[in-house]
């Protein structure tokens, strides 16, 4: 397989992936915790280079960490989830950069926080495979229990499901997809592949289902696109694929209004959800 | 002699533009007067708030204010965790007159600690108001509208979910705000609550009706306001008790 | 000590001011995403500055004001929702600028100054913005601190008390947006959390006042930016991460004192 290959199949494997995922994540409003989960994986990352350890493991300890102690910061009230999510990604982050400016790392910290997608080995390509059937099968059998965890948590607990639970597996799923994704588009790029294709799914399809299948696909497609133009025009892959993901969910946008709740916002801070 | 201090006539209002949510409010408040509220959820009862309150221009009819008017919200979107003590949100009441030049005035200070008083929370006038129950939230921004000096008083269910001394003080603090001449709307689901008050304005949608206790809280009236939501009790006397849906008759 | 290292801590000092003073608000008012997200912004306008010939906080601001207006359109006019569009934004603006970064406008090291500040370079003009943002940032807290903090409490309830909402938070994302461009040569346009929200998250876990809480975060903006600027330049560091791994540190005694109380 040629590197052109291997990073083509490489990008569709992560947007059919992630996209539906990504779906949930918009529907439980919880775009900025998997922002979040990317930089927290920076020292991970780094450490594991240092020690010449996979990255995989790597981005995986650090998400764990991370994830530890954002639960321990938000315990107290006046802080709240998203401070403490801001708090401690900002320290975990600024420990990543450090360790990744030691001499020692191999790989330059441009490719770990922009990604490598030319360089995907066979083992990542079949660890973006097994996300991809996980995902899918996850997403499948858990797709009841998230939409009543979404739409109506009174509801879910009627019927014997914890929405924070559900939530707190989509994240944990996230945080999976996450280790993966990196490989290819980096720490800092690879919210785009979660974030953009369920903007442009919610805008193509009507249903619940039709749209999760939706994100898959415009993902799978925003992937394969991006790494075309990357090496058309020459241009770094995986921002490639995150313009063209991002570009895609920006003309959804403008062509197509979602329906939903027009929120009569008081002041401009509190419209931005603050 | 008693002063009219706020009157509608023929008012439509709304949001969206085809769309009225209220429509036909036609009545008067005197100085000294005290109206319940009656409306089901979506009747129309936060629109004439504030519409009255000026954020929303009624597309016909007349609004007639001679008074200043403030609004005693149910205070369920602040932020609890907002470092502001009881005094701190009693002196919201004087933001809008201090220029943002100037720091609030003594006067204000004094005014704000006299009206806390008045509500019985002078004690706790630097506790934050986070941590305050319900019913002294609600006291707090009793207070907090005395320092708008305002003289129409419009109240969102002033008793939901407030414990008993904050209701006993509340009702004590209302009944001689009537006295000194104010005008009160209190918005409320307790049907045998609204006995008490002068007026009663039932809404759903429309002004359902508006007048004296005796004429306006009757079965048909209610049923036409709530709709088939109402409980009717009988409890075997002949007399009827009312439930309005969205209140605990329980307790009462 | 050298002339570099004064400038960087003079610079440090006066970003603490605004840092502390509007931190306190963007932790009351929910705004540590957008801030991040506005910091993250500017990075395309930084990687262009030099190559168009543009300063470097003119092409900064331009870009972060971009970011601000399509937010504003996304959310109100479009119906995306606030956190979806803050996320997509910014990562519009990061993949922007590493293709700009790399491509068009090949950077090489210089991409890591922009995104995690430097200690050497600073100039007379990052000095006087940051001393002129000082100076808004307390004036703006003087004259619409308690319009924030009306707006802040109850947003609902706020018009009914003739509080300019509209205006008021309209100013105080523009004083967020001059203090992110303001920081960006000194922590980097991914690391602005360090001056802007950490301090002030540290401060509101230590007290319940509000003077209180200005004060502390400014106090602590300014040790931690002294201090990690001091750290940076004995082990050679950038600066950004040096100050982050600090207010990390102090957020957590904090922590652990608050507990105690």
């Amino acid at each position: 397989m040629s590197i052109f290959d291997r990073a083509l199949l490489e990008a569709v494997l992560l947007g059919a992936a992630c996209g539906p995922l990504g779906l949930w994540i918009l529907a439980f409003r919880q775009s900025y915790a998997a922002e979040s989960l990317s930089h927290a994986m920076l020292p991970g990352l780094a450490l594991a280079a240092i020690a010449g350890a996979p990255l995989l493991l790597g981005a995986a300890g650090g998400i764990g960490v991370a994830a530890v102690v954002i639960a321990l910061a938000a315990r107290d009230r006046r802080i709240g989830a998203d401070l403490a999510v801001a708090v401690t990604v900002t320290t975990v982050f600024g420990a990543g950069v450090l360790l990744a400016n030691t001499p020692e790392i191999p790989p330059k910290l441009a490719d770990i926080l922009f990604g490598d997608l030319l360089g995907v080995t066979d083992a990542d390509l079949i660890a973006a495979a097994v996300l991809a059937l996980g995902t899918a099968a996850g997403l499948a059998s858990g797709h009841r229990a998230l939409a009543v965890a979404v739409h109506d948590p009174q509801a879910a607990r009627a019927l014997g499901t914890n929405p924070a639970r559900v939530q707190a597996a989509l994240l944990v799923a996230l945080a999976a997809a996450m280790v993966v994704a990196v490989q290819g588009l980096g720490n800092l790029l690879v919210v785009a592949v979660i974030v953009a294709p369920p903007i442009v799914a919610q805008r193509l399809a009507r249903t619940l289902m039709a749209q999760v299948v939706a994100a898959g696909v415009v993902g799978a497609a925003g992937g394969a696109l991006g790494v075309v133009v990357s090496d058309r025009l020459s241009l770094a892959a995986g921002a490639s694929v995150a313009l063209v993901l991002t570009f895609a969910a920006l003309l959804a946008v403008t062509l197509r209004s979602a329906g939903g709740e027009q929120r009569h916002a008081r002041s401009p801070i509190e419209a931005l959800g603050g | 002699m008693t002063e009219e201090l706020l009157r509608t006539a023929g008012v439509r209002a709304g949001y969206v533009p085809s769309v009225d949510v209220l429509r036909d409010l036609d009545f008067a408040v005197d100085a000294g007067q005290s109206v319940g509220v009656l409306a089901p959820n979506g009747g129309g009862k936060t629109t004439l708030f504030r519409t009255l309150l000026g954020e929303l221009t009624p597309r016909a009819g007349d609004v007639t204010l001679d008074a200043p008017v403030a609004a005693v919200p149910q205070g369920d979107h602040a932020r609890l965790d907002f470092p502001v003590t009881a005094l701190d949100v009693t002196l919201m009441g004087a933001y809008a007159r201090t220029p943002w030049y100037r720091r609030i005035a003594k006067a204000d200070r004094e005014r704000a600690e006299a009206a806390l008083e008045r509500v019985g929370m002078a004690d706790r006038r630097d506790a934050r108001y986070g941590t305050l129950s319900g019913g002294q939230r609600r006291r707090v921004l009793i207070a907090r509208a005395l320092l708008q000096d305002a003289r129409i008083l419009l109240l969102d269910e002033p008793f939901a979910g407030v414990d008993r001394t904050s209701e006993e003080r509340i009702l004590h603090v209302l009944d001689e705000l009537v006295a000194e001449g104010r005008a009160l709307l209190i918005a409320t689901h307790d049907v045998e609550q609204a006995r008490r008050w002068d007026r009663v304005l039932c809404l759903n949608g429309r002004q359902v009706a508006f007048g004296p206790p005796a004429d306006t809280l009757t079965a048909p009236i209610l049923r036409e306001t709530y709709g088939a939501e109402l409980v009717v009790v009988g409890d075997g006397d002949g007399e009827e008790a009312i439930c309005a849906p969205h209140h605990d008759c329980g307790g009462h | 000590m050298p002339e570099f290292l004064t400038r960087a801590l003079i610079e440090v000092l006066l970003l603490s001011v605004a840092g502390g003073l509007l931190g306190t608000w963007i932790v009351l008012r929910r705004l540590a995403f957008f801030t991040h997200a506005a910091g993250s912004a500017t990075f395309p306008g930084l990687v262009v500055a030099s190559p168009w010939g543009i300063p470097a906080q003119v092409a900064a601001l331009g870009a972060g004001l971009l970011y601000a207006g399509g937010l504003e359109r996304l959310v109100r006019k479009r119906n995306v929702a606030p956190d979806a569009a803050t996320a997509l934004l910014l990562v519009l603006a990061l993949a922007g600028g590493t293709i700009l970064a790399s491509d068009a406008y090949p950077a090489g090291a210089g991409v890591d100054r922009l995104l995690f500040g430097t200690l050497l370079g600073l100039t007379d003009g990052d000095l006087a913005m940051s001393a002129a943002v000082a100076v808004a940032a307390l004036a703006g807290t003087a004259a619409l601190g308690r319009t924030w903090l009306a707006t802040g409490f109850d947003p609902q309830a706020a018009p009914a008390l003739h509080i300019r909402t509209g205006r008021g938070d309209a100013l105080l994302l523009a004083g967020l947006a001059l203090t992110v461009v303001a920081a960006l040569p000194a922590v980097g346009a991914l690391l602005v959390g360090t001056l802007l929200v950490v301090p002030a998250a540290t401060a509101r876990l230590l007290t319940d006042r509000l003077r209180t809480l200005q004060l502390l975060a400014v106090t602590l903006a300014a040790a931690e930016g002294v201090g990690g600027l001091l750290l940076a330049y004995q082990y050679d560091l950038p600066p950004g991460p040096a100050i982050a791994l600090l207010g990390g540190a102090a957020y957590a005694l904090a922590a652990v004192a608050a507990t105690k109380r």
